[in-house]
């Protein structure tokens, strides 16, 4: 495991810090997880974590390792990132509380400030959810 | 989780057949503020895509599940000061199960959304 605060990685804060922690990092993949708690910001009455919940994990999942590599390199804050472009998500059903998602991240090709992401999110063996992204890192921010 | 009224508020909200437009106005107090990002409120895409949900729901009469989003494109930033107010358009189309859903959120000329995707209604297990 990744001996490194989530705060340090990543400028999310509560109620919307959707990542734990990052299990491990291997160059341009990582993987990251997720307590889904009563509290979560997208816990639904049924007790499952509603849909763009899952979106946003696997978005911080991917700035966390983006956060891990700039702090390696000596950047002083982790990046402030936004979500440009949601592509193929897909919902297979949604966590439930008691649940621990497994989120599998990989950092693509980066073009200017845009870099291209995907994503994957299992509890256990079962696949819940998986996305294609574009994520802003505006160099100013 | 509901954000309407912790979110956005619904301002005007006119729904013929299985098209909607919804007039919203974001709340600058809602919680999620504090932590995205402190000392810097931007509303997060992902709230975005959960109010055109909840506005898709309320076309449809009935709660729907995200099953897909084919593409979600967030053209620029949204805050409560940026854009107070937004107009928010969703269509609905009959799909295999249940509803091929093309939303927009536009304001002042600017397009800040732009969603296709496929919702589905309550299904066991999900």
């Amino acid at each position: 495991m990744i001996d490194v605060a989530m705060e340090r990685l990543i400028p999310q804060r509560d109620p919307i810090r959707m990542v734990d922690r990052l299990v491990e990092v291997d160059g341009g993949t990582a993987t990251a997880a997720l307590s889904v708690r009563p509290d979560n910001y997208f816990m639904e009455d049924d007790g499952a974590m509603a849909e763009p919940g899952l979106i946003e994990h696997i978005a911080q999942s991917a700035l966390a390792l983006a956060g891990y590599r700039a702090l390696a390199s000596g950047a002083p804050a982790p990046p402030v990132g936004y979500i440009g472009e949601v592509r193929k998500f897909r919902c297979y059903r949604r966590p439930r509380v008691g649940e621990e998602l497994r989120t599998s991240v990989v950092w693509g090709d980066t073009v200017g400030d845009i870099a291209l992401v995907s994503g994957e999110s299992r509890v256990g063996d079962e696949r819940v959810a998986e996305v294609g992204m574009k994520i802003s890192i505006p160099k100013n921010a | 989780m509901r954000l309407e009224d912790s979110y956005y508020q619904i301002v005007r909200e006119t729904v013929e057949g299985r098209e909607g437009r919804f007039r919203i106005r974001l709340l600058p107090d809602c919680p999620v503020y504090r932590g995205h990002f402190p000392g810097n409120p931007v509303s997060p895409g992902v709230c975005n895509i959960r109010t055109i949900q909840e506005c898709a729901c309320r076309v449809a009469g009935e709660r729907l599940f995200i099953a897909t989003i084919k593409r979600c494109r967030l053209t620029a930033l949204v805050s409560p000061a940026i854009c107070p107010e937004l107009d928010v358009e969703v269509r609905l189309s009959p799909a295999d199960t249940g509803f091929t859903v093309e939303a927009r959120m536009t304001e002042a000329g600017v397009t800040y959304v732009e969603y296709t995707g496929e919702m589905r209604s309550a299904v066991e297990g999900r």
